[in-house]
């Protein structure tokens, strides 16, 4: 990234190369909807081209771009409401027996339980749990302490469990 | 450590970066019941959560974005060029829009001048036809008083100083000739009473025959009425030439 700021704009296709992949994931995850996602991530990267000026090198540059990404999210937050793309069907078939069809039947449940989380629950685990992200990262890109963040990571797993059981218990009944 | 203590430290026990206080937390879930059942329920759920499956972005996303970066670049290296705005479509029609401005308020600011110029000029010509004039009517020779007479035409009718010098030329220049050409410049100022009135009177001061005859004609001309006591006045005379006699009868059946 240093070499983008610096007027290499080649360093650019780099770090797309790098990082499009994680950064589509986060925003499908968050947002719910891929075409807005890979429209989200290009909007990431030219963002980081003209704003190139106000990267630190010392700061962590995964913390600088979820940070952008944050900010690309909240103004496509206008102008979308979210989407969920996982419908019941994915719950529709009844015999799921097999180990694999009942795998499949949890990612679609936890899915579902994650899109009835609030945003910045759902943005924490994504950022905490997909992505990865230190601590330390995390609350530089929130702007808090990384004890809050663990609370607050804490927090969002124990809501996302609530929904997550009760759409279980639904299911179960 | 109590629960609220042990439920920060859920997040490092699911991820496996318990640091210093592995002992007290791994102490209090022991004898936690309600603790130790939160934290092994969500561990499940914070495992099937780190295995969702990650979606791959379409091929059109990458081939977008370097349609994009290379637009990008080159619209860089066109702003990088010296002086590229030089060439910017919004530059250069603000420059037009400004020469354009220039060039009008040139134009007035120029126009009003020469507006000023003009009539200055025109004003000094005029003074000096005047003045060639008048001084020209007063020179000795009849030949240059004849040219005064002339520059009289180029003089504005309304001058009362040019009518005042021609009438005085008509009763009193010792030239038949000059006399003749300045009654001819009289009709110049025949839109003035003093001029009409002037050459009404001079008929009386004439002795030459040919500058009474074109009095006449004048008095004619302009339909002047109150000459005709004047021209009864001039046939009185007992020694009035034979031509003028007749084209004063003449004039006065013209007049009634």
């Amino acid at each position: 990234m240093q070499a983008v700021r610096d007027g290499d704009l080649g360093g650019l296709a780099v770090l797309f190369e790098r990082h499009h992949r994680s950064l589509f994931n986060y925003f499908v995850h968050v947002n719910g909807n891929r075409d807005l996602s890979e429209d989200l991530v290009q909007d990431v990267f030219f963002r980081m081209l003209k704003y190139r000026k106000s990267y630190q090198p010392e700061r962590s540059f995964t913390a600088w771009m979820y940070q952008i990404a944050r900010n690309a999210h909240v103004d496509s937050i206008g102008k979308r409401k979210f989407e969920v793309e996982i419908g019941d069907r994915e719950f529709a078939s009844t015999n799921m027996m097999d180990e694999n069809l009942k795998r499949k039947q949890e990612v679609a449940l936890l899915k579902r339980a994650m899109a009835r989380l609030p945003l910045e629950k759902r943005e924490l685990l994504v950022l905490s749990r997909y992505q990865n992200l230190k601590y330390e990262e995390i609350a530089g890109i929130l702007g808090c302490d990384i004890g809050a963040v663990k609370v607050r990571v804490y927090r969002a797993v124990r809501a996302l469990g609530q929904i997550y059981f009760e759409l279980a218990g639904e299911k179960a009944s | 450590m109590n629960c609220e203590q042990a439920r920060t430290q859920f997040v490092d026990y699911w991820r496996g970066t318990l640091e210093d206080s592995v002992g007290e937390f791994r102490t209090h879930l022991g004898s936690c019941e309600r603790c130790r059942a939160e934290a092994e329920e969500l561990k499940d759920l914070w495992g099937t959560l780190g295995t969702l499956p990650e979606e791959d972005p379409s091929l059109g996303m990458r081939v977008r974005f370097y349609d994009a970066l290379r637009t990008w670049r080159q619209q860089e290296a066109q702003r990088r060029q010296p002086l590229w705005w030089l060439r910017h479509p919004a530059f250069q029609a603000a420059c037009a829009v400004l020469i354009l401005a220039i060039g009008i308020g040139t134009g007035y600011v120029v126009r009003g001048r020469d507006s000023v110029e003009v009539s200055q000029l025109r004003g000094e010509v005029y003074n000096m036809r005047q003045l060639v004039a008048l001084s020209l009517m007063q020179q000795q020779s009849a030949s240059d008083r004849l040219r005064g007479v002339n520059f009289a035409y180029r003089v504005e009718q309304s001058d009362p100083q040019v009518l005042s010098a021609l009438l005085t030329t008509v009763n009193h220049d010792p030239s038949v000739n000059v006399r003749l050409a300045a009654v001819d410049a009289l009709r110049n100022f025949n839109d003035s009473p003093v001029g009409r009135k002037g050459v009404v009177q001079a008929l009386a001061k004439q002795d030459s025959p040919l500058v009474q005859i074109a009095i006449l004609d004048q008095i004619v001309e302009l339909h002047e009425k109150s000459a005709v006591s004047d021209i009864q006045f001039l046939l009185s005379g007992q020694n009035l030439n034979p031509d003028v006699r007749q084209r004063a009868q003449w004039a006065l059946k013209q007049l009634q």
